[in-house]
């Protein structure tokens, strides 16, 4: 056997991440609020070759969620107010957890709330069910008490996190960041430092588009969160920002996200830090996108004569002026 | 259940619905705004009227840098009217939208479209379908574009569609604007079930009826209303009442109108029993814009006659994960709930076709 022959046969690169306790196929997963509950994409696209699986915000008891218009398109993406429209803890653990069992895959719940008690009561409960691999703090929601939300202020942050981190044991503890902060290292480091074991980011940019007829908002609820390509740049910059800030030197991993779409875009979030990517407004366009993806990843290793995707992990030179 | 499941979960293949490639057969300008847009696709699972496809509107160098601008495009294509209503893009014209944006040509659709399947023809394993579209956005501009042999993205067929009970014997099909589309496939499936119909059309004007009329020759029907003969239900034997806001074909005025003049006339002759203050054995079947829909299931309601609704809302996936679609719902007979109550379904995979008595609109 020669050498051209032995190179030829060197395996696929491998596409598995570990982020803490979990292993994962792949780093591709979905991103909350965009996938549904379990299976709703099942005829669209094979969910098991999914890297992990991120449910819909569930929140302790069922929300109705905001008046229509919930959604506007905009340039290169989109606004929604859905206002963590979801059918509550006792209904998913009883109809979703069996489906979500079925495809084999990590799963990671986000977990929404209003107050501490809220996040505190439905992690606790998630920690128990043993299918639920990762419980993922969407700390974006507006708190009942004095209307700012927790992923904003440190403090409050570091507070909610240290309360949730107390009741959950098993689970890995994922804060998703928001992006509506002028240093989103600030945050990252609070949510660490109360003992966050991983970091998603980013969640929506909060924004508006206006009817110009009615002159009024287009979403009932005034503003929504923009997704999509439109917001891919910046959330490249601050996974960016967190990885050498916060994430690198505690060893925490991230899941980026942020309109990634395609195989490219996947290859700039994993080289600024993340370990983990997020699919999220693409999957309403085309469900299978993530599997594409990973199908892009590997030729792009194969092609840089890479062997793992680890390799590529925060693996951004610095910037040089052109040659 | 757990077989249902596992199936769930397989790739895209045998379910009854997925993601296909079809390849344009024909691109043809039925009036002023309207296409109608024959799709041909390898395989196609098997799909009923009111049911639905997104279509990616963008080709496959469009990437994701475009879109913006209005909610008028991404509601399942149902009505001209609400268009303009809620005309976000180009304010109340009555005429097609003059694309003096620049930009806007360039700009691509970044979400899919949705649109009701207007027809269905088999061909050997191959399918063909009808899309009939207006031209309000940058969706439907791109549609307008397309010509023979060109790939275009489909999923579907989604939704829950039209029923058809086993006790109906005249079908009322009443469709405005781009919610006639759906009316010409339901057609189809009433002739094959070996039912009469009759199609009740509304538009804003002549210009912007998206059927093939043909004045010459009015089909008899002797039901007392002015009747127009229009290839696409004549083919299956049913007459067409159409009306327009301004009398230019048809009668002057709302197809809410007409419809309540055939139905009282319907009464009137008793060629059909009452049972349960209901008009046994004739549905309403309706889409449209909102308000239309609205005063058809008003109507429906006073005079006693069934009326389902194919609704049409800004929606983002189609597939039930985006939440956007939403409807205020109350239920029926054994499921409604309790007076004053409601809550959301979803018009992609709930609907979009209700009946109306289960809406709290």
């Amino acid at each position: 056997m020669n050498s051209t022959q032995i190179k030829s046969e060197v395996a696929t690169p491998s596409l598995a991440v570990r982020i803490g306790k979990m292993r994962l196929a792949n780093p591709l997963m979905t991103a909350s609020g965009t996938c549904g509950y379990a299976n709703e994409y099942g005829d669209f696209a094979d969910l098991t070759q999914f890297g992990a699986f991120v449910t819909k915000a569930i929140s302790k008891t069922p929300r109705k969620g905001n008046e229509s218009y919930r959604i506007v398109e905009t340039r290169a993406g989109m606004l929604n107010a859905i206002g963590l429209a979801n059918i509550g803890l006792e209904a998913f653990l009883r109809d979703k957890l069996p489906l979500l069992e079925k495809m084999h895959v990590p799963v990671i719940v986000n977990v929404p709330g209003w107050s501490i008690e809220d996040y505190v009561d439905v992690a606790a409960e998630l920690d128990q069910q043993a299918i639920v691999q990762g419980i993922e703090l969407n700390v974006s929601c507006p708190n009942v008490k004095n209307g700012m939300s927790f992923g904003t202020d440190p403090v409050r942050l570091h507070e909610l996190v240290a309360a949730v981190k107390k009741r959950v044991q098993r689970c890995e503890l994922i804060v998703k960041l928001s992006p509506n902060v002028s240093d989103v290292a600030v945050t990252a480091r609070a949510a660490v430092e109360a003992g966050a074991t991983c970091l998603s980011l980013v969640n929506t940019f909060t924004a508006m588009a206006v009817d110009i007829e009615k002159q009024r908002p287009v979403l009932a609820n005034g503003t929504g969160g923009l997704s999509g390509p439109a917001i891919k740049p910046i959330a490249v910059f601050m996974t960016h920002r967190v990885y050498t800030e916060v994430a690198k030197k505690h060893g925490i991993p991230i899941i980026g996200m942020g309109g990634i779409q395609t195989w490219q875009d996947a290859v700039e979030f994993l080289l600024a830090g993340a370990t983990g990517l997020a699919v999220g407004t693409a999957l309403f366009i085309d469900p299978n996108i993530p599997n594409q993806i990973a199908a892009g990843l590997r030729a792009y290793l194969g092609r840089k004569n890479l062997v793992d995707i680890n390799q590529l992990i925060g693996a951004l030179q610095p910037a040089q002026p052109a040659a | 259940m757990a077989g249902l499941i596992n199936e769930r979960v397989k790739p895209v293949g045998d379910s009854p619905r997925g993601t296909y490639d079809a390849r344009v057969v024909q691109n043809v300008r039925i009036c002023t705004d309207h296409y109608r847009l024959t799709l041909g696709l390898g395989r196609f699972p098997a799909s009923t009227p009111g049911q639905f496809v997104q279509i990616e509107c963008r080709g496959a160098e469009g990437g994701g840098s475009g879109g913006g601008g209005g909610n008028s495009e991404f509601r399942i294509q149902n009505s001209e009217l609400a268009t303009e209503y809620r005309a976000i893009e180009w304010g109340p014209g009555l005429s097609r939208p003059a694309l003096h944006d620049p930009d806007f040509l360039k700009a691509t659709a970044y979400l899919r479209r949705p649109f009701s399947i207007a027809a269905r023809r088999e061909n050997g394993g191959a399918v063909e379908i009808d899309i009939i579209h207006r031209v309000v956005g940058r969706g439907t501009h791109w549609m307008e574009t397309l010509e023979r042999g060109q790939e275009v993205s489909v999923i579907g067929p989604l939704g829950k569609g039209f029923r058809i009970p086993e006790q109906l014997e005249l079908a009322l099909l009443v469709g405005g604007g781009v919610g006639i589309p759906p009316m010409i496939y339901l057609a189809e499936a009433v002739h094959r079930a070996g039912k009469r119909a009759v199609a009740f059309v509304g538009a804003q004007r002549k210009d912007l009826v998206p059927l093939t009329i043909s004045p010459c020759s009015p089909a008899a029907s002797g039901e007392g209303e002015p009747v127009l003969n229009a290839t696409e239900f004549a083919d299956y034997g049913f007459p067409t009442v159409v009306s327009t806001d301004d009398g230019s074909m048809g009668t002057k005025g709302f197809v809410t109108g007409a419809l309540r003049k055939f139905i009282e006339k319907l009464k009137s002759n008793s060629e059909f029993r009452i049972q349960n203050s209901e008009l046994a054995g004739v549905v309403v079947y309706c889409c449209g814009p909102t308000p239309m829909m609205k005063a058809t299931a008003k109507v429906c309601a006073e005079l006693g006659v069934v009326c389902q609704v194919s609704l049409e809302q800004p929606m983002a996936c189609g597939m039930g994960t985006c939440q956007s679609c939403v409807v205020k719902w109350r239920g029926l007979d054994a499921e409604r709930l309790a007076e004053g109550e409601w809550k959301y379904k979803l018009t992609c995979t709930d609907g979009p076709v209700f009946d109306s008595r289960e809406l709290a609109w």
